[in-house]
């Protein structure tokens, strides 16, 4: 039974190894923040975390990720309070929803390696989430916003720790 | 199509229980629950709560729970319920939680009388009952609240879910005089009826963009949608889907290979007595990942059936031949004497428009769960049209449709396809011959494949200008599957003006224009083998979506005829005469907005730009949304369209929610461009060709254009938003294609190569 870290907690599920992850978080773990939109890579909806790394839980297998650190949106943060899904609610950006986990999980992927990313930069890596609602302008100013918040949080960080 | 679906007859039902509703319509699919065992508990409610109406309870905490009779797609609709229960009620928004509705038929919608969510009909037909039940609410806690504090009513004040009284500065929240058990008052329907409604002037959440009920749950992975239900003992199906889209059966199962997958349960063929899915097996295991992979080792063999040879092209073609007989079809418009006027025009333009299948595709694929406990067959899935589905599910169990309790989850998009219930066949088959609760989940191959598709259409259109150019005749000829028709349900069917019985409004509508023609026809004509081979469905904006197609873009191509500038000419047309009065005048304002926020003829765009507009009235004639584009695109040598800005105007009449309508407005008319240019599906060998997001291709973030919205609210009543939108775009940008190239395009989705094929050497 293969054991897997996920959100901080180490988990052992009842699937085989060649089981898509995101199956196995889904059904053995029952968490169903994860969505399943096409199984096979072309729309983004079942977006985790491996090792900060934002990956297509359903192209990922259990056996591939043993061992490593895996990330959903019940463990983006603690209070569902992480600065994109503030920013997510204040632009009020979901329709059916259905995609905003793997949006929100593919955009903290971008924020964590570049506080400051341009349009085309934000275009550039979310363009394999689909949304079929069709809430883009909405997602791309939520993470404008978000990007700022933590921009300034982390400026003001420094400024109360001196060197 | 489904002759086996019991009739579902009205039936007066607890009168009590309904004191509270307005207009409930007594005609209608009514499902009827009186006597069955077990279904008061699984429906039933927190007794301690105050519960005015049907439609929300306030518990002894004070909190306002609204149960929305409606669909929740991502429009928020039980958002914006909440939101006018909340503004005749007086409760403080934050007090406000929504709660969705199981097909108890007291739900039902009070205009429709069933519960199905469509046609941006929700807000038009709810706006009144919600306001008249928030009211009767007030009214009963503050004379609750005047006899607790010993006070006269008529001196209370409520607000912010306090009901106080300022000369003895006494108050009460709602949470106290609920507690109080002193709200006892009730309101027969002509009660309700006389209330009097606040006048827009008095109205503070109206109007207002308060933070969507649902919306928190989105960003955190707590929404519940069918797809999350976890019922304790249930195992999953998974679907084999056959190579033909309808009319195949199932000639043998090999399961010796699919045995040998670990949690393997069993294969099952579906014995489909709603005619609703064809030579479908569901194999059932222990986990979904297990269930797939047995659906794959299993080796079925089919009779593809009678459609097994045709291909888009064949669909075109009997199209073709249907709409060069005289005698096809039924009229739905037959004004003057086209074939008089068509003979006395100085010139006479035809032109034929096409547009592909299309697929819906929510990001949430089919899926429902099913389970027996005792007499009652539970359903667990997202669903539009919850009166009918349920009398599927009941026709796949062989029970009456009152056995039948359908528990609503929020939807991962509907755009219509949830108004099916094909996903409720194999669950329920599945979990009978099992004996577990089953979920059965579509992969998005069997999603697409096995969709109830936005039909091909073919549509003639032939027009006669007189000598100064003005358009003095229209006939056009609509011919395509019919998706409402495939419903069973006559109600939804309406009389043709040659009496030669009853069309599918759903194909025509939005061909009724408000434009003044004084000799105009519409033929709407079935395409009897589209309609077997690719039962067809309602695609956000159904019929206006190729209709606008046609009359928006043969409008342009006549002021092109006329040498007049297409928005004037438009403007012309839209003269208000007769029965076009007031619709025209709304119309012809809403493109002179949307004329004013593109600039409009104020600019000279560069070579290889220009900018094209359209204007649509849907959805039907009766429920329009005025609503007007101007699409400015820049075509290169090559035929290659890029769209730079959509300027769309809506009229709304009144705004609940001014946010969501521009959110709405503005998903639509981003639709509208996804199936103007990005999205084809194709049928050969009797099968749809696209299985997946690789080949079915719907608009990414990259191509997302600048889109503007102007909403325009003039105090009329509040009309739907979900769906114009989507209609007036394509023939916007046909139009500036050939504003900016000269090429006439005629054919959805545009190509690149129909555009430099079009194009003037
Ligand atoms: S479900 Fe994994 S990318 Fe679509
Ligand atoms: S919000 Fe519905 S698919 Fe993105």
């Amino acid at each position: 039974m293969p054991t897997l870290t996920i959100n901080g907690r180490s988990m052992s599920v009842d699937a085989a190894n060649d089981t898509p992850l995101l199956w196995a978080i889904r059904e053995q773990l029952q968490m169903t923040g994860t969505k399943f939109g096409c199984g096979a890579g072309l729309c983004g909806a079942c977006t985790v975390h491996v090792n900060g790394e934002a990956v297509r839980s359903c192209q990922t297998m259990v056996g591939d990720v043993a061992g490593k650190k895996i990330t959903t949106i019940e463990g983006l943060s603690a209070k569902g309070d992480h600065p994109l899904q503030k920013a997510w609610i204040a632009e009020q950006v979901p329709q059916c929803g259905y995609c905003q986990s793997g949006q929100i999980m593919q955009a903290a992927s971008l924020l964590a390696k570049n506080a400051n990313p341009t349009k085309e930069e934000v275009v550039a890596h979310m363009d394999g989430n689909l949304c079929r609602c069709m809430t883009y302008s909405r997602i791309q100013k939520a993470i404008m916003r978000a990007a700022t918040e933590m921009r300034t949080a982390s400026a003001a960080g420094n400024e109360r720790r001196p060197t | 199509m489904n002759k086996h679906v019991k009739t579902i007859t009205p039936e007066t039902s607890d009168l009590s229980r309904r004191s509270f509703l307005v207009g409930t319509a007594a005609t209608g699919l009514v499902l009827g629950y009186a006597g069955v065992p077990g279904i008061g508990e699984a429906l039933a409610a927190a007794p301690a709560n105050f519960e005015p109406s049907v439609w929300y309870a306030i518990s002894p905490d004070g909190l306002v729970t609204v149960t929305c009779g409606k669909a929740d797609m991502g429009q928020h609709i039980a958002s914006t319920m909440a939101q006018i229960v909340c503004e005749e009620l007086g409760a403080k928004w934050s007090d406000m939680r929504v709660n969705l509705a199981s097909n108890d038929p007291k739900f039902n919608d009070p205009v429709l009388g069933a519960q199905i969510t469509g046609g941006s009909w929700s807000t038009m037909m709810n706006f009144d009952a919600m306001s008249r039940a928030g009211a009767a609410g007030r009214m009963a806690l503050t004379e609750g609240a005047a006899t607790a504090m010993g006070v006269p009513a008529s001196e209370l004040v409520v607000r912010d879910s306090v009901v106080s009284h300022a000369k003895s500065k006494k108050q009460m929240s709602f949470a106290d005089v609920v507690k109080s058990g002193k709200a006892t008052k009730t309101f027969t329907p002509d009660e309700l009826k006389a209330i009097k409604l606040k006048t827009p002037d008095q109205y503070t959440m109206i109007g207002v963009s308060v933070p969507q009920l649902d919306i928190p749950s989105k960003t955190n992975g707590t929404a519940k949608y069918g797809i999350d239900v976890m019922i304790p003992g249930m195992v999953y199906g998974a679907v084999v889907t056959p190579p033909v889209r309808y009319g195949t059966t199932v000639k043998s199962v090999d399961e010796s290979d699919a045995k040998k997958v670990p949690g393997f349960i069993k294969a099952v063929t579906l014995d489909d007595k709603t005619q609703t899915t064809t030579g479908w097996v569901v194999a059932v295991a222990n986990t979904y990942a297990n269930a797939k992979k047995a659906a794959a080792a299993l080796k079925v063999s089919y009779d593809g059936g009678p459609n097994a040879k045709l291909s888009s092209e064949s669909l075109l073609d009997e199209a073709k031949r249907l709409q060069g007989l005289d005698d096809s079809g039924q009229f739905f418009v037959k004004d003057g004497d086209v074939g008089a006027a068509l003979g006395t025009a100085a010139k006479v333009l035809e032109a034929e428009y096409t547009t592909s299948i299309n697929i819906h595709a929510p990001m949430e694929p089919m899926n429902a769960t099913a389970e027996f406990k005792g007499d009652i067959l539970h359903i667990y899935s997202g669903n539009q049209f919850a009166t009918r589905s349920g009398a599927i599910a009941a026709g796949a169990a062989g029970i009456d449709p009152k056995f039948v309790v359908m528990h609503q989850m929020w939807l991962g998009g509907g755009f219509g396809r949830r108004l099916d219930a094909d996903m409720m066949v194999p669950a329920v088959q599945a979990a009978k011959a099992v004996g577990k609760p089953v979920k059965v989940i579509y992969t998005r191959e069997n999603d697409m494949t096995m969709d109830f598709s936005r039909p091909l259409t073919y549509q003639k259109v032939k027009a006669g200008i007189d000598g100064d150019g003005k358009l003095i005749a229209l006939s056009h000829d609509v011919v395509s599957a019919w998706p409402t028709q495939r419903w069973g349900i006559p109600d939804f069917l309406s009389p043709s003006v040659d009496k030669k019985g009853p069309l599918d409004a759903f194909t025509v509508n939005g061909s009724d224009f408000f434009y003044t023609v004084p000799n105009h026809n519409v033929r709407a004509i079935k395409n009897e083998m589209a309609h077997n081979a690719t039962p067809s469905g309602q695609l956000r904006s159904v019929a206006p979506g190729w209709t606008f197609w046609a009359v928006e873009s043969m409008i342009d191509e006549i002021a092109a005829a006329a040498g007049k500038d297409p928005a004037q000419y438009r403007i012309s047309l839209l003269d208000g005469a007769g029965k076009n009065d007031g619709g025209a005048q709304r119309l012809r304002n809403t493109l002179l907005a949307a004329m004013g926020l593109a600039g409009y003829g104020t600019k000279k765009l560069p070579k290889g730009e220009g900018m094209g507009v359209a204007c649509v009235s849907s959805q039907e004639r009766a429920t329009a949304s005025w609503t007007a584009c101007v699409a400015h695109v820049a075509v290169a040598p090559s035929g290659e369209v890029t769209v730079k800005k959509l300027t769309v105007a809506t009229d709304v009449g009144t705004q609940v929610h001014p946010d969501n309508i521009r959110a709405q407005v503005e998903g639509a008319a981003l639709w509208g461009l996804s199936l103007a240019l990005y999205e084809k599906a194709t049928l050969k060998d009797g099968g749809i060709e696209q299985t997946n997001f690789d080949g079915y291709t719907p608009l990414r973030m990259s191509q997302m254009p600048e889109v503007a919205v102007a909403v325009i609210a003039n105090g009329e009543k509040a009309t739907g938003v979900g769906e114009p939108a989507v209609t007036v775009v394509a023939p916007a940008i046909g139009n500036a294609i050939f504003n900016a190239s000269g090429a006439r395009v005629r054919a959805l989705p545009i190509t690149a190569e129909a555009v430099k094929g079009a194009m003037k050497a």
